[in-house]
């Protein structure tokens, strides 16, 4: 098993693909850099003021903290998914395009361990993209931006239903737990994508597909027709992971989505497992 | 084999993780807490119609079925909003028996009027100019012990944040520049759009403008009916009471969701301080 990984981490850090994603993280933070540093600049001007008497958005309010929470609250929706489903789409599939799918499977490892070995990877890859795009957003919010508490309203982030304020040095902590429970959240985009990895041959496909069923029900979450079924997608399960950002922690709660996208994960890769036992491969 | 069934397992012990971290279920019961104290009761109520309708203010019909909700929770004041005029407010007046007075706020830009109902005899109404638009006070004494109370009705635009934060600024304005003579408590329908998830884009100015407008009433502020919920369809919370911050109870605290009646988009919003 471990063999495995290693051989599977390899081939994770050749890929091209490894490396897009991080460039792409960057230059998203670049946008999201100029836009919040000129929003601040016009929020905290003469402009904003003349128009209303009262706000919040001071100069202590645009810090880095709030820059780093804004940048990952609207990336984590829309863009990690993409990158993880990429990732782990490509799994199997992309052995299966290349023809080195039946060599692997005639060697003395079982099905379920290569299949576990290519989720722990992809698991790695969620985490580490994650990781790294915190970090990065808090150094570019220190550099650029400055230090500060994070000062949370009602109404954007849909965090608080009143204001609250989180001190710097737990707000610091609380980013730390974002990377915890978003990685673990995004295993849930992972498993589907290993699924659809063993059930198409095509990379493209698998993460075509795996896209396309997360970007279906985040949108239908959405939507007001669809408010009955929203408890039941596992894109709204998935959103738990914010929680941490709250001033006070539910952590009831949280457990219960972490349990919940826990089981959405683990069951997925269970029906991945038996469905690439019974695949007959040839290719 | 191990590995299928170490996953087995792992989505067995998930389950049972969900199952056991899930949170209580909210009961049917309507919201208040177990302290009732009878100090003051305020409601308000935007009785309009829903936007479906050709005429969306308050329908004549419908007064008797509101005359019957306030008798009987026998509110000490109540705050009315999206009357057609005075003549409305009289039929109404005369459905309560005599038991209240009232005042409409004068015509503004718009087409509706703010009211209240005060049980104190003794009550006066003030007109409080804000913007384009009028809001209504009515001072009064609810008990003989008690500080002098002021209510306000209001109203923001429906339509367009910005003059609801340019509206709410003016109004805080105006009631805070009181709150050391009286206990001040501003009713109403704010039609502040706080939840996100509602909101097809990720941040707008309209969702900002509504953030700021309740951050800066909780300033001064507290926001009595929050633990109640929805008032009005759509899962909206749209109305509210506000209070001092320094209020020695709240007592009952509930949206009387059976109350409406016609095409109302909104329930009645009832709260009880001790003061």
């Amino acid at each position: 098993m471990i063999t495995l990984l290693k051989l599977e981490l390899e081939k994770l850090f050749r890929a091209r693909s490894f490396y897009l994603s991080f460039i792409a993280l960057i230059a998203f933070v670049a946008l999201m850099l100029w836009g919040f540093y000129t929003y601040a600049a016009r929020k905290t001007g003469g402009e904003a003021v003349e128009q209303f008497k009262y706000t919040y958005e001071s100069k202590q309010y645009f810090n880095g903290l709030t820059f780093a929470l804004y940048s990952l609250l609207f990336s984590f929706t829309l863009l990690l998914p993409i990158f993880v489903s990429m990732s782990a789409g490509s799994q199997i599939a992309s052995e299966a395009r290349a023809g080195t799918l039946r060599m692997i499977c005639t060697r003395p490892i079982s099905r379920a361990s290569l299949i576990l070995s290519k989720f722990l990877v992809s698991a790695f890859h969620a985490g580490l993209l994650l990781t790294f795009f915190i970090g990065l957003n808090l150094v570019i919010g220190l550099i650029f931006v400055g230090w500060g508490n994070l000062e949370l309203y009602p109404g954007p982030l849909n965090l608080v239903d009143v204001p609250g304020k989180i001190m710097r040095d737990e707000a610091l902590m609380r980013f730390g737990y974002a990377a915890l429970s978003g990685t673990w959240a995004l295993l849930v985009v992972a498993a589907l994508a290993l699924l659809c990895s063993v059930i198409f041959d095509s990379p493209v496909q698998a993460t075509v597909m795996t896209i396309a069923a997360y970007l279906t029900l985040y949108i239908i979450g959405r939507v007001e027709f669809f408010e009955h079924l929203r408890p039941y997608f596992f894109t709204t399960d998935m959103d738990f992971w914010r929680d941490v950002f709250k001033p006070d922690i539910p952590w009831q709660s949280l457990w219960h989505y972490a349990c919940v996208c826990g089981a959405y994960t683990t069951g997925l890769l269970l029906a991945t497992v038996l469905i690439f036992e019974r695949k007959d491969i040839v290719t | 084999m191990w590995v299928k069934l170490i996953l087995l397992l792992l989505f067995c012990l998930m389950i049972l993780g969900a199952v056991h971290f899930a949170p209580p279920r909210e009961s049917g019961e309507p919201s208040s807490s177990a302290k009732v104290v009878h100090s003051l009761r305020l409601l308000t109520w935007n009785i309009g119609y829903a936007e479906l309708e050709d005429d969306t203010r308050a329908h004549d019909k419908d007064l008797t079925a509101v005359a019957e909700v306030i008798l009987r929770q026998d509110p000490d004041a109540v705050a009315l909003q999206e009357l057609t005029g005075n003549a409305q407010l009289n039929i109404l007046l005369s459905l309560l028996h005599g038991k209240y007075r009232g005042a409409v706020a004068q015509q503004g830009k718009t087409d509706r009027f703010e009211a209240v109902l005060v049980k104190d005899t003794g009550a006066t109404f003030i007109p409080v100019a804000v913007g384009g638009r009028y809001a209504l006070g009515a001072s009064f004494k609810p008990r003989e012990a008690t500080r002098q109370v002021l209510l306000l009705s209001a109203h923001a635009d429906a339509f367009n944040a910005a003059r609801r934060r340019t509206y709410t600024e003016a109004l805080i304005d105006w009631a805070q520049a009181r709150a050391q003579s009286s206990e001040v408590f501003i009713a109403g329908d704010f039609n502040f759009e706080l939840k996100a998830a509602n909101e097809t884009n990720l941040y707008t100015d309209n969702l900002k403008h509504d953030s700021e407008s309740y951050s800066h009433i909780l300033r001064y502020f507290r926001d009595l009916g929050r633990a109640a919920g929805d008032t009005a369809i759509n899962d909206r919370r749209i109305d509210y009471i506000f209070g001092p911050p320094a209020l020695a109870q709240i007592g009952r605290v509930e949206v009387l969701r059976d109350a409406a009646v016609g095409r109302m988009d909104h329930w009645p919003l009832l709260v009880e301080v001790g003061l």
